[in-house]
């Protein structure tokens, strides 16, 4: 199994203010950024702000490379959508909606990158616990998360070693050699994944 | 603590069978050995077996008790008190690196933070890991990461430890790394395995095939029955 190329969530180590800020203070980031890309009508301030989340994140000492990485998935997509909004609404709109969402990627980035999984996990543990009165299980939230952020890069992996069995064979053309292994690798890693959690306890409700 | 087999079988209805499929059918059986084997070949029914000592499989007649617990009506408790390790620690491992991954096990037991943590680097620096421990899992080589599964299900300190072929991926070197780790626990070990060095580390091996025991004793016999069984000559 590769996979390893995709792994998410990537933390860099490190002791900046960035690092040490408060959780909670980069989530409101997080929220800021979103609401604000609603808000903002002027293109010039979408740019400054980027420009200010950008010297934030390198501030952080994750570095340039690690920066490009968190946007560089993005690019195809705004292209088109840039270019799209361009024709249709002119450029100063166009320039405005893909710098929006390049603020939400790098605040993103700056949480993800600052932040241990573990602490991440916390978070969202503590942000399920006033959910707990209606029944919920703020422990199990967290492993819901941390499951899902280990297995996007499993699929990605298992996409690229069908691919390469099914290019061996010549198949590379048939949507069916491709997209049935990947499923059946799928559901299998899916029932390791839940027999090995049930073996080791975890995701139970409380056992006190 | 001993596992009790209680003539458990295992079977499994089949589309356009009338009969069901029989997995496993095993005699009574006491396991109390401190190292404990179970060789067999491919599809005999190892995996199964092992799966009834945690309450994975449940058996659907017969019981299995673990120090006296059910595997069916307690298995929490069970699975408190027996850990199991796949052969692929990577199926096993949930998060992204060690550290984590000993520090989710020890979520439930520990919920200090800052103990959590001290727990785990302790768990980490036993099994020689701590240099590891902020590493990628699938940056590190098949032994560190079964080193790390195994780091990983014995921080809750289980009293029991299955391992399900444990060394099949592992080349020569992590292999024996793995065999003097084993010998280092003090918990007891049950283990199934193609290996037969490793089947010879034991006190005691069971020879499964077809889903029941054909040989239980010491293992150079077991061994001995195991080769006769594939067809191949005694050991010169």
């Amino acid at each position: 199994m590769r996979g390893h190329g995709f792994l998410l969530a990537g933390y860099v180590p490190g002791r900046s203010m960035v690092h040490r800020a408060p959780l909670w203070a980069k989530f409101l980031l997080v929220l800021l950024c979103g609401v604000g890309s609603w808000l903002v009508s002027d293109w010039a301030v979408s740019a400054a702000a980027l420009a200010l989340l950008s010297a934030v994140f390198l501030a952080s000492g994750a570095g340039i490379r690690r920066l490009a990485t968190a946007v560089r998935p993005v690019l195809p997509i705004l292209a088109l959508v840039g270019a799209f909004q361009w024709w249709q609404l002119g450029g100063p709109t166009a320039a405005r909606i893909v710098l929006n969402v390049l603020v939400c990627v790098v605040a993103a980035s700056i949480v993800t990158a600052t932040t241990p999984v573990r602490e991440l996990l916390d978070g969202a543990a503590s942000l399920a616990r006033p959910l707990e009165r209606f029944g919920a299980d703020p422990e199990r939230f967290a492993l819901t998360i941390a499951i899902m952020v280990r297995s996007i890069p499993f699929i990605a992996g298992a996409f690229a070693d069908v691919r390469d069995s099914a290019r061996a064979r010549g198949l590379e053309r048939n949507p069916r050699a491709l997209v049935l292994p990947v499923f059946i690798t799928t559901v299998a890693f899916a029932r390791q994944t839940g027999e090995a959690l049930a073996a080791r306890g975890l995701g139970d409700a409380d056992a006190g | 603590m001993s596992i009790i087999l209680d003539r458990p079988a295992v079977r499994i209805d089949v589309d356009g069978r009338a009969e069901p499929k029989t997995l496993l059918d095993l005699p009574a059986l006491t396991l109390a050995e401190h190292r404990i084997g179970v060789i067999g070949a491919n599809g005999s029914g190892k995996s199964t077996l092992l799966r009834l000592l945690n309450g994975l499989v449940l058996p659907t007649a017969g019981r299995v008790t673990v120090g006296g617990l059910d595997t069916g009506r307690e298995v929490r408790a069970v699975r408190r008190r027996v850990g199991f390790v796949f052969t692929d620690p990577l199926s096993q491992l949930v998060m992204p690196t060690p550290r984590e991954d000993v520090e989710l096990s020890l979520r439930r037991l520990v919920r200090n933070g800052a103990e959590r943590r001290a727990r785990a680097e302790a768990v980490l620096d036993r099994f020689g890991l701590l240099g590891l421990a902020d590493q990628s899992v699938y940056e590190l080589s098949g032994g560190e990461r079964q080193l790390a599964a195994l780091a990983a299900v014995l921080a809750v300190e289980p009293e029991i430890l299955v391992l399900d072929e444990p060394s099949t991926l592992l080349d020569l070197r992590n292999r024996e790394l793995l065999r003097t780790t084993l010998a280092g626990l003090g918990q007891q070990v049950v283990l199934s395995t193609h290996d037969l060095e490793i089947a010879a580390d034991m006190d005691r091996v069971l020879v499964i095939d077809a889903g029941t025991v054909v040989f239980d004793g010491a293992a150079p016999e077991a061994v001995a029955c195991y080769r006769a069984l594939c067809g191949m000559p005694a050991r010169p």
